[in-house]
């Protein structure tokens, strides 16, 4: 007995003594499995390029806030909902009545940031890792990124940038908010880099095109008045590209005319993803056209939705009769009613209008819910017709204008809009630009642009409540400038 | 004094004298009881010769000197002196009433209740058995000073939440759970098996290191006694359950006429032209909540032989819900088995093992929140069409016709374990505790429509199905060294090691389109292959620890203690640089009734001061510091969803555990005998290194993007100040009657000192829409209720216009009968910076008042426990003009004088469905929480059939709440930020329950 007790005392001095002296020292902590990717250690292969490249498309998803908000925030339209206290950020924002403190605006800086960072990661290691083609996945990439930037100006005009890559924790109390000429310099720097890098054809339907690139740098060149390079660009995308406007306006709006031929560039929805008011911007759905339908709604071709963004009578007033626009454009909800015995109910500031283009159409039995926020519609972000018109546009206000052309790209928007040349427009000068700036709003109404076309060409007194010298451009939120601890000041007037 | 020195003179003498020699034998029985007592220790005083008694408590002494002292020590039992004069001398063992030697686990070691000098509560197996807790957590509340137990909800096998002297952080506030020396959780353990739990409140528990800042909670689970026939007990229940309450809404009629009255106010035509025939209309929470049943079986074998002790136990408790049986109901099945073998005089071995099964259903919360809201003017099965109310309103009977939700557990934990002395006074002790526990679930989601475009509709049925394995190994080896120097300076010294690894593997998957729409074929195997919305997932975690303690404890003649410990503790999941701390605590006390001035004291018997100061951890916080590409980045191209890689939650290199500074200062005092005990203690906890989830960085850092996530900070500090008292008083003892009664009570005060950036964090939510209600903000209690603050309706036009405008609030119009708020930073505007504190969700005090006695055959208890000084946010009403609504719209403002608190009705934008003090309520509340009364059966008629002890009783939980809270259940809540708030909780059952125990 004697002799197991020893036996069994110095196993257990044994054991005790080996845990403190080898087993148990903290290397045993460092043998952890994770199994997990690591941020820093990524980018060593095509595929790693193409998987960060998916997500650096993807925050072009939550761009139906800055839609939504932007159509909201212009004459066009009220803002609409179940109540004068539903979304208030997105009421404010029509009333000209926001202040730093708006949930939505604090979305949209954030959304767009992501987008921003996203596609920086891919810039910050371009370097990493060689193959045939990464140019390409380049070129998206610094299109991606100048899309966000361009959007953060518009909406709030000087914004930090980091050519070099993501924003890391510190940076909001070091880099300051750079102005506004140098975010587009760097906008047109990344467009530049597109424009030479990507060809006409993209790989996959939905990924962006030279096409696209040439676009949305005329359309930078236009937001500066730079209009005689606006207008070189642009042209080049009317001469070289491949576009033509669909001579079906009611089609493009449909599922059947995503991606057709007038389309420069779409940002791609579905609805085969479940979504949730949890995370708006992680819908694979556009948010803003459930947002869009009309309350409580149940009859033929549409659903229902959340009634916001209804268009106003002046601006339903701005469509010359015989536009085959306005049938398109503008759902007049009690001749539907009345015409197909749909049901409605009415939200907050009911007009009897709603935006046609992206209400909800009915769906597909596969399509996942909450339906309200998986609508597949794609936002046509830059339709050829858009070309068209700040082609015109640049030509008309350039210093050396061409106003031919001008008239040329306009009329083939017009005779589209109303099926002959009986009402082609044959004005000149200031005139003329008077009737591209209303073509515009009417071509291109609920689709987010008016607000920023207004303010780029300083009429957006338009808008009742706005404070010149103030609301061109939104709050920076006042969480962000806490943030950065004194390094950010406020907008003008806020 | 005198009385000693005659009793040493007449020993000596009388040894001096005779000098004869005795063979002793004699019985040992329990006083009250009378029943022998097996393996107590007798010994002759002074020397180590001696015996324990046998199987009958039987024991002999040969050779014993006359006129020497026998000692007979039993735990338990206060031991007891004979003077040997005769050869037969039978004892009678006493309980020892005041428990002082009543041997105490503090961790790594144990300790005589009289000589611990960390503050300690202690609930016994009596109580339990009383309380007949479903989670033996339960049996905490009210019973135990400084420790609230707050249920997540009422629903069967819902997680019970404890709190050691209040909520400190925003992260976890669970205390580690200890059993028989294994990392466990109260919940898989049958409360049956459980012979005491200890809790450990303050700074003693920091020999857990960075695992004891939230308390520490020692279960102890039964084992058999040596030289012991077995035992075998049977107890069982059953029990009715219901509701405790229901809410009174409003029917059918007058809802029709509320509603009426609402549209006329806004100048639409009225939705009921004729509210004659409406009648009271359906009522939903009637058919949603039923009576259900109860019902447990627990059996067991306990005894041992010369060298063994054993326990073995079996028990199944099932349990229906008091909402929606067939939908909410839990089952648990437990086995156990505590084995103790003494292979040799110096070493012990034991095994303990639990094998438990779970089976649980569930529902969506909704259910009941849409049981209140749901108009009493539709039929029991009618949809709600043509969305009259809303889109997300839908009929609750149907939901839950639509509700498959099924979680199944098997779990085995324990340890085992081996004790060597080899020399005297040295224990060596090597464990390894274990728990293993496999899940699996099972969701079925069927097609549903409740209604054109409801958001509770599905189009495409789906099952989601997961099972996830948890495991934990701790492998603890601990030296206990007990020596006397020099007679009088006792010391116990402790030197250890840790080392725990918990892995968590699971893997989760859901298919869409389940055939014929049918939970008998809600398998992954046939829905869909090719559906995109197919989805497979997995997830892993390992943990890992590395812990070094040593304690010393010392005490001088038992009257002044002291102890001093230190740990370090190293853990996998923080960066390499900061992953190591050091946490200690010193313990000091004095035990002023062994002084000489108060020894023979007749009014105290018993009274010690002492105090704690030392720091704990709190480990929470899980690879923070790592950045992984765990993000969403999915887009479509070619018409077809394609994911890509993006970074997940932005990573907090810097993240660390949280520390709690703790200081404790108490005093245990017993009177008249030991009648009266009290123990009153002072306390201080600062909780230092907050973790923050989602603390807010700026937008630029790219957090927003989908999958994205801000970073879990160390980011503030909170402090708890509080104090509480425990009396206990013994009215009656004798052998037909007894009669205890007790009381605690503990007061906390929280506050937030510290927040990074000195700005708040919020949280919570309320209704739909609104700013969020919870704050944690510097100067105020964790979680406080931030909003606006109501000063009456305005009776009159004349009275809205002397007002500061609320315009500004959102609704532009503002009329009589709506609610006036106050201009709190007065700047002549209501704006939402006029919110401010209008509550908390944790209590200023908590208290129990409990008694239990006995009078012959007969046994009665009752506990009463009570929350006062905290509030509840009513958050069950949805604002949508045509939802039904609470009762009390009924005292509604109506005109000028009528009412000046419940607002008009109106379907106008008005700002009276602001988050404000409208919807706070006092959620102060006593319930008694148990009532029973039991009958034991004569033991002569027993006898006969072998039966011990027969035992019947009944009782009732929760036969009465009073509060002025007008929701379901005062006492859910849980949480710091976002804390007590009430959307619809699932309440608490009431139960009738019979019971019997039999013993053989």
């Amino acid at each position: 007995m004697k002799n197991i007790n020893k036996k069994i005392s110095i196993t257990i001095i044994i054991i005790a003594s080996l845990c403190i002296v080898n087993g148990c020292s903290d290397d045993y902590l460092d043998n952890t499995k994770v199994y997990a990717e690591d941020s820093e250690s990524f980018f060593n292969s095509e595929a790693d390029y193409y998987n960060a490249l998916v997500a650096a498309y993807d925050p072009l998803q939550s761009t139906f806030i800055n839609v939504l908000m932007g159509e909201i925030a212009s004459n066009n339209t009220l803002c609409g909902g179940e109540s004068a206290t539903d979304v208030q950020g997105y009421q404010q924002v029509d009333d000209m009545i926001h202040t730093p403190v708006n949930t939505q605006l604090q979305n949209l800086w954030s959304f767009m940031f992501g987008g921003v960072n996203r596609a920086a990661y891919i810039i910050e290691f371009e370097d990493k890792t060689d193959f045939a083609g990464k140019e390409v996945i380049i070129g998206e990439a610094r299109f991606l990124r100048a899309y966000y930037n361009f959007e953060l100006v518009k909406w709030f005009g000087a914004i930090p940038i980091k050519p070099e890559g993501r924003f890391v924790v510190g940076d909001e109390q070091t880099i300051p908010r750079s102005p506004v000429a140098d975010v587009y310099a760097l906008i047109e720097q990344d467009l530049e880099y597109a424009v030479a890098n990507l060809s006409y054809n993209a790989p996959q339907i939905g990924r962006v095109t030279k096409g696209a690139a040439e676009a949305l740098l005329g359309k930078v060149y236009l937001y500066q008045d730079k209009f005689t390079e606006s207008a070189t660009i642009l042209e080049s995308v009317i001469t070289n590209g491949s576009y033509s406007l669909e001579s079906d306006y009611n089609k493009i709006f449909e599922s059947q005319g995503e991606n057709g031929t007038g389309a420069v560039f779409e940002v791609q929805y579905t609805d085969v993803e479940g979504a949730g008011f949890g995370c708006l911007q992680c819908s694979e759905g556009n948010v803003a056209v459930g947002f869009q339908g009309v309350r409580g709604y149940d009859g033929d071709l549409f659903t229902s939705g959340f009634s916001f963004n209804v268009p106003t009578q002046e601006m339903v007033d701005q469509f010359e009769t015989g536009d085959n626009r306005k049938g398109v454009a503008i759902l007049d909800i009690e001749a539907w009613a009345t015409d197909t015995g749909a049901s409605y109910t009415t939200g907050y500031e009911h007009t009897g209008f709603f935006n046609r283009k992206y209400i909800p159409r009915k769906r597909s039995t596969e399509a996942a819910g909450d339906l309200n926020l998986t609508n597949p519609n794609n936002y046509r972000a830059i339709r050829y017709a858009d070309v068209l018109l700040m082609a015109a546009e640049a030509f008309n206000r350039s210093s050396s204008p061409d106003d031919a052309k001008a008239k040329m790209y306009l009329n083939k928007v017009r005779e589209r809009a109303f099926g002959n040349a009986d009402n082609n427009i044959t004005t000149t000068g200031t005139n003329l630009t008077a009737v591209i700036y209303k073509e515009r709003r009417v071509e291109l109404v609920g689709e987010g642009h008016h607000f920023f076309d207004l303010v780029r060409t300083g009429r957006g007194a338009n808008i009742s409540g706005f404070t010149t010298g103030k609301h061109e451009v939104f709050p920076i939120p006042l969480e962000e400038i806490q943030f950065s601890q004194g390094n950010w000041s406020q907008n003008q007037n806020y | 004094m005198r009385k000693m020195i005659a009793l040493l003179f007449f020993m000596f003498f009388g040894f001096g004298l005779t000098a004869q020699t005795l063979n002793v034998k004699g019985v040992v029985k329990d006083i009250n009881s009378g029943e022998t007592l097996p393996g107590v220790s007798v010994v002759i005083k002074g020397t180590t010769i001696g015996t324990e008694t046998d199987f009958d408590g039987i024991y002999n002494l040969s050779n014993v000197k006359k006129g020497s002292v026998l000692v007979f020590k039993y735990l338990g039992m206060k031991p007891k002196e004979a003077v040997v004069d005769s050869n037969e001398i039978n004892v009678f063992l006493e309980e020892s009433a005041e428990a002082l030697d009543e041997i105490i686990i503090v961790g790594y070691g144990s300790q005589k209740r009289k000589d611990v000098t960390g503050s300690v509560s202690i609930v016994g197996a009596e109580t339990l058995e009383a309380l007949k807790p479903i989670d033996a957590t339960t049996a905490l509340q009210g019973t135990t000073a400084g420790v609230a137990v707050n249920l997540s909800s009422g629903a069967p096998g819902a997680k019970v939440n404890i709190l050691i002297r209040g909520v400190s952080s925003n992260t976890s506030n669970q205390p580690l759970t200890i059993v028989d020396g294994y990392e466990g959780d109260l919940n898989s353990i049958n409360p049956n098996d459980i012979e005491s739990i200890t809790v450990l409140k303050d700074a003693q528990a920091a020999i857990y290191g960075i695992k004891g800042a939230n308390g520490v909670v020692l279960v102890t689970t039964k084992i058999g006694k040596k030289n012991k026939a077995p035992t075998v007990k049977y107890d069982t229940y059953a029990a009715i359950q219901q509701t405790t309450r229901r809410l009174d809404y409003l029917n059918a009629t007058e809802y029709a006429l509320v509603l009426n009255e609402a549209y006329a106010a806004s100048g639409q035509s009225l939705p009921f032209s004729d509210v004659s025939q409406l009648g009271v209309g359906s009522n939903f929470q009637d058919e949603l909540f039923n009576d259900a049943f109860l019902i447990n079986h627990n059996i067991s074998v306990s005894g041992g032989g010369e060298n063994s002790r054993y326990f073995i136990s079996a028990s199944r408790t099932e349990q229906d819900g008091i909402i929606a049986k067939e939908n909410s109901n839990f089952i648990r099945n437990n086995i156990k088995m505590n084995l103790g073998v003494d292979i040799s005089d110096k070493l012990n071995f034991s095994v303990i093992a639990n094998y438990f099964t779970t089976a649980s259903e569930g529902f969506a919360g909704s259910v009941l929140f849409n049981g209140l809201n749901y108009a009493p003017t539709f039929g029991l099965n009618e949809d709600d069409e043509n969305n009259f109310l809303g889109i997300e309103l839908i009929n609750p009977l149907n939901q839950l016709k639509n509700t498959y939700n099924k979680n199944n557990g098997t779990g085995l934990e324990g340890n085992f374990k081996l004790a060597y002395k080899p020399i005297e006074g040295l224990k060596i002790t090597s464990r390894v505790g274990y728990k293993i526990f496999n899940e699996k679930g099972r969701t079925f989601t069927p097609i549903q429509n409740y209604g054109n475009s409801k958001v509770f509709n599905i189009q495409q049925s789906s099952v989601y199905q997961f099972k996830a394995t948890s495991t934990r190994v701790v492998w603890e080896t601990f030296a206990n060294y007990d020596k006397t120097f020099a007679e009088d300076h006792n010391t116990t010294f402790t030197l250890g090691t840790s080392v725990q690894n918990d892995l968590f593997d699971g893997i989760y998957a859901s298919g869409i389109n389940v055939p014929n729409n049918s939970y008998d074929f809600a398998d992954l195997s046939l829905t869909d292959p090719q559906n995109e919305q197919r989805s497979l997932n997995s997830g892993f975690n390992d943990l890992r620890l590395i812990s070094y303690f040593s304690r010393l404890q010392y005490n001088y003649k038992g009257k002044y203690l002291f102890s001093g410990l230190v740990r370090r503790d190293a853990a996998s999941v923080f960066d390499k640089d900061l992953r190591v701390d050091y946490f200690w605590s010193a313990t000091t006390g004095w035990k002023v009734s062994d002084e000489d001035f108060l020894k023979d004291n007749k009014t105290i018997s018993f009274l010690k001061l002492r105090g704690s100061y030392g720091t704990l951890g709190n480990l929470v916080g899980n690879n923070l510091n790592r950045s992984f590409l765990n993000g969403e980045g999915t887009y479509v191209f070619d018409g077809a969803l394609v994911d890509g890689t993006a970074q997940g939650g932005l990573p907090n290199p810097l993240a660390q555990w949280e520390t709690a500074e703790k200081l404790d200062i108490g005093l245990d005092i017993n009177l008249f005998d030991d009648k009266v005990t009290i123990v009153a203690d002072y306390f201080e906890e600062s909780r230092k290194n907050l973790l923050i989830q989602n603390f807010p960085v700026s937008g630029i850092l790219g957090t927003a993007a989908p999958g994205g996530g801000n970073p879990t900070v160390n980011a503030g500090t909170s402090v708890n100040t509080g104090a509480e008292l425990a009396i206990n008083y013994t009215a009656i003892k004798t052998e037909d009657a007894s009669l205890n009664l007790s009381y605690n009570v503990t007061y906390v005060k929280n506050e937030v000192t510290n927040v990074r950036g000195g700005a708040f964090i919020e949280g919570g939510g309320f209704a739909i829409g609104n700013l969020p209600p919870s704050r944690m903000e510097v100067g105020q209690p964790i979680g406080y209720f931030y909003g606006l603050q109501t000063d009456g309706l305005f009776q009159t036009q004349a009275e809205v216009e002397a007002h500061p405008s609320q315009a500004a609030l959102g609704a532009v119009v503002t009329s009589p009968g709506d609610i006036r708020y106050k201009d709190i930073n007065n700047d002549g505007v209501i704006d939402i910076n006029d919110r401010t504190n209008i509550g908390k969700p944790q209590a200023d005090f908590f208290m129990g008042f409990n008694f239990s006695g006995t009078y012959k055959k007969w046994d009665f208890s009752a506990y009463l426990y009570s929350e006062l000084g905290k509030e509840i946010v009513r958050n069950y009403e949805r604002f949508l003009p045509n939802v039904n609504k609470p009762a009390y719209y009924l005292g509604r403002w109506t005109g000028e004088g009528t009412s000046n608190s419940i607002p008009r009705l109106t379907n106008d934008a008005t700002n009276n469905k602001l988050f404000s003090d409208f919807f706070v309520e006092d959620g102060s509340f006593l319930r008694l929480q148990n009532v029973q009364i039991g009958y034991n059966l004569a033991a002569d008629v027993l006898e006969k059939a072998g039966i011990s002890k027969l035992r019947l009783y009944t009782s009732i939980n929760n036969l009465f709440t009073i509060t002025d809270y007008s929701g379901y259940d005062p006492t859910i809540n849980g949480g710091a930020i976002g804390a007590g708030i009430d959307s619809g909780n699932y309440p608490s059952a009431r139960q009738f329950i019979l019971g019997l125990n039999v013993e053989f």
